[in-house]
């Protein structure tokens, strides 16, 4: 039998704790296992107070991101084999207020995702369906943005988040650019308004920390530095 | 606001890498390989296009120096009344630096 797994895990209960503090588990190695897997034995057989959200368990849902060996992952793509490590540390995202244990509390990342107006809202004069070219390279960008699971992987990993609490952080602003790049919606100056501001688009310094812990691979600080080009035509009077 | 001075912070970079690798050719390369005298720097730094070069230099590598140093400041999360009063000051080292710098380069060497 292999070695067990070392696992320290962030244990706070905001309501009756003074203060957090790590509790250490030594937990069974299975093969394929994930990082969900352990927080999931800790609670079934050594801890049932433990408390951690999850949900499709395919890294669709995004709903399983933690701080892990110091890094925001999705706990149910996270293979254990890939952290090379039987010492593991989990932690809750950073950058949100915590609710108990692993669980954070996900409403100021929304309520910046709500500032920008996250749904497309069609021009009158456009009669759906509209013909999308599969060779259009702005759709081909918007493409690859929309992958976004809205885990907030990217919002804890950024530093211009973390010293400042207004900033809409890149999951916001990645998805306001796949709606203001796409010509069909109705109200693209309008949104482009709401991230021209000191805590929209002018607070990133393209550190690339959100591209470099995205589950999806997406890169937001592209459509940063794009939606900051499209602010600069704007105030030429190139873009409308 | 942001959208300007963000262009041209770009816009400054690109014009410093221009103007400051022609300022290094002009110091290094135009030599001829003989040793640097005196007398001929002094020469050269009192052509026109020299001065012009070095005012350019002035005041685009102002521009990006102070302005990267607001952005930095802004990170901080200051009041309205601590941006205003550090905004005041940068723009008035930098004009100060600027007035200084003109001043020097072209009464030392017209």
């Amino acid at each position: 039998m292999s070695d067990p797994l070392y696992v320290k895990v962030f244990r706070f209960n905001p309501a009756s704790d003074v203060a957090p503090k790590f509790d250490h588990f030594e937990v069974p190695v299975f093969n394929n296992m994930a990082i969900l897997d352990v927080v999931m034995h800790i609670q079934n057989y050594m801890d049932r107070s433990l408390s951690f959200r999850f949900s499709c368990r395919i890294g669709m849902c995004g709903s399983c991101a933690m701080y892990v060996n110091g890094r925001a992952r999705l706990a149910c793509r996270t293979q254990v084999s890939a952290l090379k490590t039987r010492n593991i540390t989990i932690m809750p995202l950073p950058n949100f207020p915590i609710i108990r244990d692993l669980v954070v509390d996900m409403e100021p990342f929304f309520q910046k995702w709500k500032e920008i107006k996250p749904y497309y809202l069609p021009k009158k004069e456009i009669d759906e369906p509209v013909v999308i070219r599969p060779d259009s390279k702005e759709r081909e960008f918007i493409d690859d943005m929309l992958d976004c699971i809205s885990c907030g992987c990217c919002y804890s990993a950024c530093s211009m988040v973390a010293t400042n609490k207004e900033y809409l952080g890149p999951a916001a602003l990645n998805r306001a650019y796949t709606l203001i790049a796409d010509k069909r919606d109705a109200i693209r100056v309008e949104r482009l308004k709401v991230v021209d501001r000191s805590y929209g688009v002018w607070r990133c310094h393209t550190q690339f920390n959100c591209a470099e812990v995205c589950p999806k691979n997406i890169v937001p600080t592209r459509s940063i530095q794009n939606l900051k080009r499209r602010c600069v035509l704007k105030k030429f009077g190139i873009f409308k | 606001m942001h959208a300007w001075t963000w262009f041209l912070q770009r816009i400054s970079a690109v014009i410093l890498v221009i103007v400051l690798g022609l300022h290094i050719g002009f110091l290094h390369f135009s030599n001829g390989g003989e040793s640097l005298n005196y007398t001929d720097i002094m020469a050269r730094l009192k052509t026109p296009i020299f001065i012009s070069l070095d005012i350019l230099l002035l005041i685009f590598g102002l521009y990006h120096a102070l302005y990267g140093l607001y952005s930095v400041f802004l990170d901080f999360d200051s009041g309205k009344k601590e941006k205003i009063v550090v905004f005041g000051f940068l723009v008035t080292m930098g004009l100060s630096f600027l007035g200084f710098g003109i001043f020097g380069l072209i009464c030392t060497f017209c």
